[in-house]
């Protein structure tokens, strides 16, 4: 295998010179282009390199390689893998640089297209999901009647609200603008909808600051590890050097752990009826 | 000597909470303690270090910042209020919004009488020490960004004030912010973070010492708003700061659990230039140090690890002495679990609720220090969380299992246990006498409750079905204030015992519903008491471990209490530094009394010799493996057991077999938050 590599290593280099000697298109772009150029070059040297051992095993094997399957690159390795079954010594032929060109084209093209096919696919299914919704919103908006109804019974109430419902009547946010009550919300039916502690500014302030504090102490940048293993860690340097504190989870699989229980009770229990 | 079945028992999920902020205060020897679930515990240094009150905290009470003025406790908290304490009540007295929004700092001038506040929205608010109030004078230059920190200069004319990534000097007779000291971020990664000024100190030479979050204790010119040194001590924040009273000795509290102490001396022998010089470095805490306290002979430190660490500074007290002993407080000094001696039913007291559990049964017999089968494991039988966002004071369950109680600040709440305490029902008719009590006890028939209330009364109500009666208020007779906190009836139910925090012990006749007599006063505060069911003598333990027996019947010491004073007790038990919380008797044998604190469980058997200072104390051991005639000669009256570690409570059942109650440090120290990760090498 090494003289294998050392003739494509050779092939390789025979092509970054055949590129050198080129007229210059603008150096700076010439030399990242020939050097790009050359990589896929070794690129496909390796590969085909590799597509070349691959053969010489499968014919070693005795397998023939089926003329069918083979892409346009493997019939051409396939002529060069008849001639080395003459011949083991010698290396295999150099691909010409135009072949490989192509090869890699093609497979930057395939990989362009896949990625092209699967963003339209993800287009198709964000498109599905957005009219989905607004199907859904729209069912569950009510009917213009039942609107027309509910504007009736509420004109005795206050003037704001009835200016509320003088709205459109696909409008569903006139009725949450309902302040009075603090987030009471009359839905369908004779039921309303209330917090059970009213979260004060006070409070949703002392909740910021606890989270300044929190982020400050224990958020991204502060550095810090478990009690488990700093415990863990004293035990390891400690005097008398003893395992991990938690040295096996015991609260992994608890529904596992509780199903495997319940079935061991009823086959014993299945076991004891056919005996007594 | 006696052979127990004991009821090991590990269920008691206890969980302190972290410490956050305190206080001392060196008039009355003192320290405030304020916890991360707005509980206040006070400490008195003088006596041991015994915490002689538990406020319980409350709901949405974060508690910041702590400040002692004169007398007088001042704490301001995350929810824009500030709170004065009534240490006698055990409650707050009343609380002021500062309407400036979260308040993160509290500081009192030298004068007390004014303090300042710093709130969230960047206002230093002023307020008026009044007689019984504070009132709200004015505001200081409103600044860009919260205030975290501040501190009076000594004089009262300027206060400095830290914030995220600076410091502001104010004229505080003007208001106006003089200076701006522009405080370095930290290097790498936390540049792009802003520097937050967690503490500040305002010396009265006019240097102000900050530290912040990058690590850094910066030492700053407080006339010129200049920057002198630099000292980085820490690759985690530097959370807080507390300078001595005579401003040569600092301390800093960091994030890794460390607290370095800086010291003002001259680098030669002649005092012209002196500089603050890093000296010590105690690491006596696994995780952040939050709170800090410069008392005059040693630091205290208390943070996310809930335990509060004094340590003596070795250049002040005398080396080798008990004076010169780190001491470690981690668990309360008072009983959380009630034991229901008949029913064999445990009640367990969490800050939010009450778990009711029985024990467990096991038939078999062993060989001592072995463990037997468990036939039938422990049950919880009830889970009862409070109502209200007030924490639990106290509770309490009556030897029968029959009647469960427990009090808040604002509330009392009776319940009646049924069918072997499955079911339970609260009682809702009670006498209006009955307000929130600060200690309960159930009569050992169960028919009585005693609440302490104030002044030191106890007020009895009788428990009946479905209305309970109030009996009558038991009153000592001088104008006592301070509140009870040891409450023991005895067994023939004649007699009740209280204690207060002030020392005073009285014993009441429960027949007639007066006062008895009052125990002579001794200087140390008690923490534990019985009396005795045959002999009618009350046990008194004290925070100095002294324990003294009284005979109810002749109102005097008892001769062995005499003998036991006479002689002195054992250094080593003199030593201990936990203090007894439970004091028991043994029904077979009338010369036992049983006695508990957190490392061990003594019976003092009374028929026993005294060990004298040459004996040795903790002679169980070497006793076994005498044999049987040289033991007699060996034995004093001291048994003590240490097998069983970090108790919160034993007690003897009446079938004779010990219940014993632990909580494991470990248990413990495996649940708290996430401390620093300290990079070792080879790990």
């Amino acid at each position: 295998m090494n003289t294998n590599n050392s003739r494509c290593i050779a092939a390789v280099v025979k092509a970054r010179s055949l590129r050198e000697h080129r007229p210059a298109n603008g150096s700076a772009g010439m030399q990242g282009g020939g050097r790009v150029r050359s990589r896929s070059l070794s690129v496909t040297m390796r590969r085909s390199a590799m597509t070349l051992q691959n053969n010489m095993a499968k014919n070693q094997r005795g397998e023939a390689a089926p003329s069918s399957r083979m892409t346009g690159r493997e019939r051409q390795m396939g002529g060069f893998s008849l001639l080395l079954e003459s011949s083991d010594d010698e290396g295999p032929e150099e691909v010409t640089f135009e072949d490989s060109k192509a090869d890699a084209r093609r497979s930057m093209k395939r990989a362009l297209d896949t990625a092209r096919r699967e963003k339209e696919l993800l287009k198709e299914k964000r498109r599905k999901r957005q009219e989905l919704f607004q199907e859904q919103k729209k069912r569950k908006l009510l009917s213009a009647e039942v609107l027309e109804e509910i504007d009736s019974t509420k004109q005795e109430q206050s003037h704001v609200k009835a200016a509320e419902e003088e709205a459109e009547p696909e409008e569903v946010e006139g009725r949450k603008r309902n302040w009075k009550q603090n987030a009471a919300r009359n839905l369908k039916g004779n039921y309303t909808v209330t917090t059970v502690k009213q979260s004060t500014l006070a409070s949703s302030q002392l909740k910021a600051a606890e989270d300044f504090l929190h982020s400050r102490m224990y958020g991204p940048g502060s550095r810090r590890t478990t009690s488990n293993e700093m415990l863990s860690l004293e035990n390891k340097m400690g005097k008398n050097k003893s395992a991990a504190v938690q040295f096996v989870k015991k609260n992994w699989a608890c529904q596992k752990k509780a199903k495997a229980e319940k079935l061991k009770k009823t086959w014993i229990h299945m076991q004891q009826i056919p005996s007594s | 000597m006696g052979e127990f079945k004991v009821h090991r028992i590990r269920f008691f999920d206890y969980m302190p909470s972290a410490i956050r902020a305190m206080a001392f205060s060196t008039r009355t020897e003192r320290l405030a303690l304020a916890r991360a679930d707005g509980a206040l515990e006070i400490f008195n240094f003088s006596d041991n270090y015994f915490q002689e009150k538990v406020l319980p905290g409350h709901d949405g009470r974060a508690v910041e910042a702590l400040c002692w003025v004169g007398p007088r406790l001042f704490s301001a908290g995350l929810n824009g209020e500030i709170t004065e304490y009534d240490l006698e009540n055990l409650r707050p007295r009343y609380t002021v919004d500062a309407y400036g929004g979260p308040i993160w700092t509290i500081g009192v001038n030298s004068q007390g009488t004014l303090l300042a506040v710093g709130c969230e929205d960047g206002t230093v608010k002023m307020f008026e020490v009044l007689k019984e109030r504070i009132q709200f004078q004015r505001n200081l230059d409103r600044q860009r960004g919260r205030i975290i920190s501040l501190s009076w200069h000594p004089s009262g004319t300027l206060i400095a004030a830290g914030m995220m990534d600076m410091i502001r000097i104010f004229d505080a007779e003007t208001g106006r912010a003089t200076h701006r000291l522009v405080v370095d971020r930290g290097a790498g990664a936390s540049k792009s973070k802003e520097v937050v000024v967690w503490s500040i100190a305002f010396l009265s030479d006019y240097t102000i010492i900050s530290s912040d979050s990058a690590g850094k204790v910066q030492i700053w010119d407080g006339l010129n708003g200049t920057l002198i040194r630099t000292h980085l001590i820490t690759k985690w924040d530097v959370l807080a700061l507390s300078v001595s009273q005579d401003e040569s000795s600092l301390v800093a509290g960091t994030s890794e659990g460390t607290v370095v102490q800086f010291q003002f001396l001259s680098s030669t022998v002649d005092r012209l230039d002196k500089d603050w010089v890093r000296t010590r470095t105690f690491k006596n805490h696994s995780h952040d140090v939050r709170a800090l306290a410069h008392t005059e002979t040693a630091v205290v430190s208390g943070g996310m690890d809930t335990q509060l660490v004094v340590r003596p500074l070795l250049d002040k007290v005398e080396k080798n002495t008990r004076e010169s002993a780190i001491r470690k407080v981690s668990f309360p000094h008072r009983s959380l679990v009630c034991c229901a001696k008949k029913a064999g039913v445990l009640l367990f007291q969490f800050p939010d609720h009450l778990e009711l559990w029985r024990l467990g049964e096991s038939d078999g017999y062993g060989k001592p220090g072995g463990s037997l089968p468990v036939k039938r494991g422990p049950e919880k039988l009830i889970q009862l969380k409070r109502k209200g966002e007030d924490h639990i004071c106290c509770s309490a369950l009556s030897p029968c299992g029959g009647w469960l109680a427990y009090s808040t600040v604002t509330s009392f709440r009776l319940y009646r246990l049924l069918n072997g305490s499955i079911s339970i029902c609260k009682v809702s008719k009670l006498p209006k006498d009955l307000r929130p009590a600060h200690q309960l006890c159930f009569s050992t028939d169960s028919s009585k409750l005693f609440a302490s209330s104030s002044n030191s009364s106890v007020v009895v109500v009788a428990l009946n079905e479905p209305e309970c009666k109030y009996l009558g208020t038991l009153k000592a007779k001088y104008g006592c204030r301070q509140p009870v906190h040891l409450l023991s009836a005895s067994e023939n139910g004649k007699w009740l015992a209280t204690a207060n925090t002030d020392c005073e012990v009285h014993v009441y006749n429960l027949d007639k519903l007066k006062l008895h007599c009052t125990v002579p006063v001794y200087g140390s505060c008690p923490t534990a008491m019985a009396i005795h069911p045959t002999t009618s003598n009350l046990v008194v333990v004290h925070a100095d471990q002294q324990i003294f027996e009284y005979s109810l019947v002749k109102k005097e010491y008892t001769e062995w209490s005499r003998r036991l004073q006479k002689q002195g007790l054992h250094s080593l038990w003199l030593e201990r530094d936990t203090p007894i919380t439970h004091v028991t008797f043994n029904p077979k044998n009338p010369a036992h009394i049983i006695v508990q604190d957190l490392f061990m469980f003594c019976i003092i058997d009374k028929s026993l010799p005294l060990p004298e200072a040459k004996n040795v104390l903790y002679n169980q051991m070497t006793l076994r493996s005498l044999p049987e005639p040289d033991r007699v000669l060996h034995s004093h009256g001291f048994k003590i057991c240490k097998d069983f570690q970090h108790l919160l409570c034993v007690s003897l059942l009446e079938d004779h077999s010990l219940v014993v109650v632990e909580r494991p440090l470990l248990d413990i120290v495996s649940q708290l938050p996430a401390p620093v990760r300290q990079k070792k090498f080879a790990t």
